[in-house]
């Protein structure tokens, strides 16, 4: 009996060391794929810093009209959140590649679908940075030329356009992602409706200036057709 | 060059006739009978002169008529031929047009080897015998190449030019001229000769207004500039809802114009008076309509209170502290000093070259400012006659050539020079 005890202790101990020899070569092939990764995200990343500040990178982000980036950024320098996001990056793929190493049938599944999901992420990545330069560019847009117009509520007219513009931008992103489904178009069409409420109402408080002053300009352009203007340009 | 505005029949007219001694551009707004007056206007004016002279009218009716009007009257009378541009595009800006119009003209002089031309372009209200003489004589008879106009103006007339063109083009170029952008020039065949020149090289590269380029190239070029007394420029009211594309449209050719010669005028130091021929005449009495002041400090202080970002990148820190104190003034306290309008002037053409933000937007966030320096200026000016207010502009001026420097350090090291 103690012999077929014996016997079952070193099958099952055989089992277990060949099958934590089996996985041996997966372990260290993720960690080479891991410490080859590091190296090169590392490297790629003291380049592409280099090139960044050779490009004067942080202030041109912020006259390109993303000066908020810098407060999101890690010592407020977006070429340091750019390097470090490309590094982290590189460092995740090579931890795919890794796993994807072993050789499971689960690993295997998880990345063939997390590749399958990056060009719906680039995709959404893009509309949502087109989306905010549109929106910065019209904001500016509407600030200066409702300044120009006297419209006392230029700014809320400004922050409503961009925000209408960001909120399209991110719904359609998140849409692409495949995240949130009916909830997202929900508080999209709740949002969409509130600042184009807002709008509506800033630009009704603000036309009220605009029609009384054109009406003063009509009633004194009929009342003294003769009166030059006093003030000349050219 | 730009011909091709011209009809068929009239291009063969201009083949036909091979060569004349001046061209003629009345543009203005479209008459019926526009084309028939200028011709007699012409004739008036080539009259006067010492010689008889072949001239061909170029005007702006917009109607290509297929037998253009031709008329030699004797041996010793001015032959006076003419042609039509067609009217301005549907959309095209009052500034643009002039340009566009300015080209063909120029064109027409280069093709028929012409002496002399000269261009009304302040409105064919403003197309007078005298006038045409004015600009012509010079170049013909006293052998300059640039003759610039020189306006009779009430004190609250002609703001753009007295802030930013004339201080700015005199602080750059070294000439001081009343009108740098006209729009009424007379010039010679060699000037023409090098506008055409330098017109079609840039058709490679970026299009500049033809109008912003007169006056600069001539100094540049070492021509003989003068200025003439043309008397009261009657003009259309300001529309003041469109503003800003004005100042848009002025500021980012004279800015264009001046990034164009920056190699030129960063050696250029002070500048220096020209002649200015004819009897200067006495401007209309005053008009008695108050100048809005009340809503131009509005604008301003509107400005200052939102504008802040995007001033933020055109401007060093300096000049927004103080606009912010200028904004808490009141009406009466309210004064903009010289140096701050021109180092605004200065930071806003840097920006310009630069492209800091899109040019559209940098140029129309001026018009706050330039309703405060307005403002400013009338406050200043309330009680002043016009002698006074020349010697006010001469400060201004005097002004802009101080902080050349400042403007010399910024444009060659924008991001080390930022006080």
């Amino acid at each position: 009996m103690w012999d077929q005890v014996g016997q079952a202790l070193r099958l099952s101990m055989t089992k277990m060391l060949s099958q934590l020899a089996s996985l041996l070569p997966g372990i260290v092939a993720l960690l080479t794929a891991l410490v080859i990764s590091v190296a090169f995200a590392w490297a790629l990343a003291a380049i592409l810093r280099r090139s960044l500040k050779r490009f004067d990178f942080d202030r041109r982000v912020a006259h390109w009209g993303f000066p908020a980036m810098a407060e999101w950024s890690p010592a407020s320098s977006p070429t340091l959140l750019l390097t470090r996001a490309i590094a982290w990056i590189i460092v995740f793929m090579g931890f795919l590649i890794g796993i994807s190493a072993f050789d499971g049938a689960l690993p295997s599944q998880f990345v063939i679908r997390l590749f399958a999901y990056l060009p719906d992420l680039m995709t959404a990545i893009v509309v949502f940075v087109a989306g905010s330069i549109v929106a910065r560019f019209l904001a500016r847009s509407v600030l200066i030329g409702a300044v120009n117009m006297n419209l006392q509520y230029a700014r809320l007219l400004s922050v409503g356009v961009k925000w209408l513009v960001t909120v399209l931008a991110v719904t359609i992103a998140l849409e692409r992602l495949g995240i949130g489904g009916g909830i997202i178009r929900l508080a999209f069409g709740i949002l969409f409706g509130g600042i184009v409420l807002a709008l509506a109402l800033a630009v009704g408080l603000g036309s009220k200036e605009l029609v009384s002053r054109s009406l003063e300009r009509e009633t004194s352009k009929a009342s003294g057709s003769n009166v030059k203007e006093p003030v000349g340009h050219l | 060059m730009e011909l091709d505005a011209i009809a068929q029949p009239e291009l063969e007219q201009i083949e036909r006739i091979g060569g004349a001694d001046l061209v003629i551009g009345i543009l203005g707004h479209a008459r019926s009978e526009a084309e028939g007056t200028a011709v007699a206007l012409t004739g008036e004016a080539l009259a006067e002169l010492s010689r008889p002279l072949r001239a061909m009218v170029v005007c702006h009716n917009g109607t290509h008529s297929s037998a253009p009007v031709a008329r030699e009257a004797g041996d010793q009378s001015p032959a006076v031929f003419s042609c039509s541009l067609p009217p301005p595009a549907p959309g095209e800006t009052a500034q643009h047009g002039i340009s566009n119009a300015y080209r063909t003209v120029f064109a027409v002089g280069g093709k028929l080897g012409v002496r002399a031309c000269c261009v009304i372009a302040s409105g064919s209200q403003n197309a007078t015998p005298g006038r045409i003489h004015r600009l012509v004589q010079p170049v013909l008879d006293l052998g300059f190449d640039l003759v610039a106009p020189c306006y009779a103006r009430q004190k609250m007339e002609g703001l753009l030019n007295r802030s930013v063109l004339a201080p700015l083009h005199g602080a750059l170029y070294g000439q001081r001229l009343q009108n740098p952008m006209g729009p009424d020039f007379g010039l010679s065949g060699k000037l023409l000769q090098r506008l055409l020149a330098q017109a079609s090289v840039r058709r490679r590269g970026v299009e500049r207004s033809l109008l912003a380029s007169i006056a600069s190239a001539a100094a540049c070029d070492g021509f003989q500039v003068c200025e003439s007394q043309l008397g009261v420029r009657q003009q259309n009211p300001t529309d003041w809802d469109n503003l800003s594309s004005l100042l848009a449209e002025i500021l980012g050719a004279a800015f264009l114009e001046m990034e164009g010669r920056a190699a030129h005028w960063q050696s250029i130091r002070g500048s220096q008076t020209l002649p200015r021929l004819g009897q200067p005449e006495v401007p209309s009495p005053e008009n008695p309509t108050p100048v809005d002041v009340k809503g131009m400090l509005q604008s301003f202080r509107l400005g200052a209170q939102n504008l802040q970002d995007v001033w933020g990148l055109i401007l060093p820190p300096t000049s927004l502290l103080e606009l912010r104190r200028l904004s808490r003034l009141t009406d009466d306290q309210f004064r903009l000093p010289d140096q701050l309008w021109v180092r605004i002037i200065y930071d806003f053409a840097l920006a310009h070259r630069l492209q800091t933000i899109s040019r559209d937007h940098l140029l129309r966030s001026l018009t706050p400012l330039y309703l405060g320096w307005i403002a400013s200026y009338a406050l200043e000016m309330q009680a002043a006659g016009l002698t006074e207010v020349d010697s006010r502009i001469g400060l201004l001026s005097k002004a802009y050539e101080d902080n050349k420097s400042y403007l010399v350090s910024r444009w060659r090291w924008p991001d080390r020079f930022n006080p």
